[in-house]
């Protein structure tokens, strides 16, 4: 589905958390969503999503139909169900003390789907879903039980079961051991929805990810090919760390190594400046 | 189709309850100081539904009809309504130690009530224990509230809190207006008694069971939205606040009902979802009809109890619901599932 970010922005507790941002992330591939922590990436993921109504600009999706010359309609504007027909948001550590089994978990990804009385019109997808997430072995287990890596394969089969045009991910390696973060990373690049991932891991990222968005302060401070936007000078920008960028020997991938320093004690006026310099 | 292999479908486990409400209500009408039988139960309602002639004595018919039927069927509304309410305020603050006695609905209830009484209003009754209901809901939510996010454990501690001052309210008004046996009055509003129940208590009881009840078991695919949280079920199509402002008010209005016919009964709110879940599984559409059922079948055994181990007196039937729901509370504690509890 197509997706363009046109200008938003919005406040949280008086702070412009977003603050104008521009950015159209290609249709059908992964976008990373990069940027410190409190730069704005989990609020532009509600942004996205439509569980936010931005202050100024709009996030705009192409219509259901596939008439080409159908204009982008808000999100924002678009029903609760129809919304969460076609967008699916993973927050971050998402928990439950509910005692589900797996299948129950994947279910609820149908729940815009049902009737008042809880019937499914498509009795399959449940199990579809699980399928295409690989989950299927896991399904008749204790969603209590499940590793950290097998839970959050479990919640992209929920995202999976709603049938999603756009997938929106929030941080879905925190916490997973790194075979898992690996595993996680590559489902989700072969997955044929456009997917917005926010990321901590900027490796990850130049891994895995075919385009990137950098966040720096609300402000959208690079977008493009990881390759050519995680630069150094970049980096050090945004997040204040030094560091070179290698060549992995066998993919051709872009590897950040991070060089040991001092604390960074940038004032936030001399961070513009950098910021700036960046550009 | 699920952990443990097969859960009874839902259809079956209704008519089992249905079956057990059924046979309960006829046995326990039975069940006191004067001898019934089952069958004279039987042809005394039949009787008064128009359903042939009674041909049972007039005391026995008096006996059933107007004094043990309208207590076992109040006591079967109560279970029921309790049952649910705790049902729902355990999905909504995904607390499993939500219900509406610990949340300091019922307290609050039970001194709205007690405060019309003294005006002696009452068809006020009800809605004085709605308005105390959720003036405590609102009490607790705030006070548990810390930079908008409601934490468990905090939601319990405000729930005592609010719950001890609306009891310590109730005692007060009780104790300043009754002119007989002031404390028997206090404790049947604070440990709950279904003792001089009438067909009004049904009425009140039943209308309030059936209409809320029906909401809710209309609401049940969006309680399941909230399994893992606020923002995952906005993203699941669920406007959030408005389901659960609209909810929980309804819980309000189901607890002021049942408070108002029964006093503050404790622990059916907590225990039956809890016990009924194991059979169930967690999806509300097949919780909440069993869990009601559950209630009903149970508060009335626990309030033919009441009536008749130490007969000729007659203890508030919130201790026998106590005796068995602190037991549970316990157990729910010790096995205290993670960042929930703390």
């Amino acid at each position: 589905m197509e997706l363009t970010i046109d200008g938003v922005r919005t406040r949280l507790g008086g702070r412009w958390v977003v603050d104008g941002i521009d950015a159209t992330p290609p249709t059908g591939a992964l976008t990373g969503l990069l940027g410190p922590n409190g730069s704005g990436k989990t609020t532009l993921l509600r942004l996205i999503a439509g569980l936010l109504t931005p202050e100024g600009g709009a996030v705009l999706v192409g219509r259901a139909d596939p008439d080409p010359a159908a204009a982008p309609v808000p999100v924002h504007t678009l029903g609760r169900r129809a919304r969460a027909r076609r967008i699916a948001l993973l927050e971050q550590e998402s928990a439950s003390t509910v005692p589900l089994s797996v299948r129950e978990v994947v279910a609820l990804g149908r729940i815009p789907y049902r009737t008042l009385w809880g019937a499914d019109p498509d009795d399959g997808a449940v199990d579809r879903a699980l399928d295409n997430a690989r989950a299927t072995h896991l399904a008749d287990r204790a969603w209590s039980d499940l590793s950290g890596g097998e839970r959050q394969r479990v919640h992209i089969a929920r995202a999976l079961a709603q049938e999603p045009d756009l997938l929106l991910l929030d941080e879905p390696t925190n916490h997973l051991d790194v075979s898992a973060q690996l595993s996680v990373l590559a489902f989700v690049r072969g997955l044929p929805t456009t997917t917005v991932a926010a990321l901590h891991d900027l490796n990850l990222a130049a891994t895995f990810c075919d385009h990137v968005l950098v966040l720096s302060d609300g402000h959208l401070a690079a977008a493009g090919d990881p390759r050519e936007v995680l630069r150094p000078d970049l980096i050090r920008a945004v997040y204040g760390v030094d560091c070179d960028v290698l060549t992995h020997p066998r993919t051709g991938r872009p590897v950040i190594a991070f060089a040991a320093q001092e604390p960074a004690r940038d004032t936030s006026h001399s961070r513009e400046t950098t910021l700036e310099d960046a550009r | 189709m699920d952990r443990s292999g097969w859960r009874p479908p839902l259809a079956v486990l209704v008519m089992v309850g249905l079956v057990l409400l059924v046979v309960t209500v006829l046995v326990t009408v039975t069940i006191g100081p004067a001898e019934i039988a089952v069958p004279d139960v039987a042809r005394s309602i039949a009787g008064h539904l128009g359903l042939g002639d009674a041909g049972v004595p007039r005391l026995v018919d008096a006996i059933v009809w107007d004094l043990r039927l309208p207590r076992v069927l109040t006591a079967a509304a109560v279970g029921a309504g309790l049952a649910l309410a705790g049902a729902v305020m355990q999905s909504l603050t995904r607390n499993a130690l939500a219900d509406p006695y610990l949340l300091g609905l019922s307290s609050g209830a039970s001194l709205g009530a007690v405060a019309v009484l003294i005006l002696g209003v009452g068809l006020l009754l009800p809605v004085a224990a709605f308005a105390g209901a959720l003036v405590a809901l609102v009490a607790t939510l705030a006070l548990a509230r810390t930079h908008g996010v409601l934490t468990p454990g905090r939601a319990v501690l405000a729930g005592l809190a609010v719950s001890q001052l609306c009891a310590a309210g109730t005692s007060f008004v009780i104790f300043w207006t009754a002119t007989g046996d002031s404390y028997r009055e206090i404790i049947s509003w604070l440990m709950g008694s279904l003792a001089g129940t009438t067909w009004s208590s049904v009425a009140i009881s039943g209308v309030a069971l059936l209409l809320v009840g029906a909401v809710l078991l209309a609401s049940a695919v969006r309680l399941d939205a909230f399994a893992f949280g606020d923002t995952s079920a906005a993203a699941l199509g669920i406007d959030v606040e408005r389901t659960r402002w609209t909810l929980m008010t309804l819980v309000a209005l189901l607890t002021g009902a049942m408070v108002a016919v029964s006093g503050a009964i404790g622990f059916i709110g907590l225990v039956l979802p809890h016990a009924v879940s194991v059979v169930t599984g967690p999806a509300h559409r097949r919780l909440l009809p069993v869990a009601a059922l559950a209630g009903a079948v149970f508060l009335i055994w626990a309030d033919t109890a009441a009536r008749t181990v130490f007969d000729p007196r007659e203890l508030p039937v919130g201790i026998i619901t106590a005796l068995v729901g602190v037991p549970v509370f316990a157990v729910l504690l010790r096995r205290g599932r993670g960042a929930a509890w703390s």
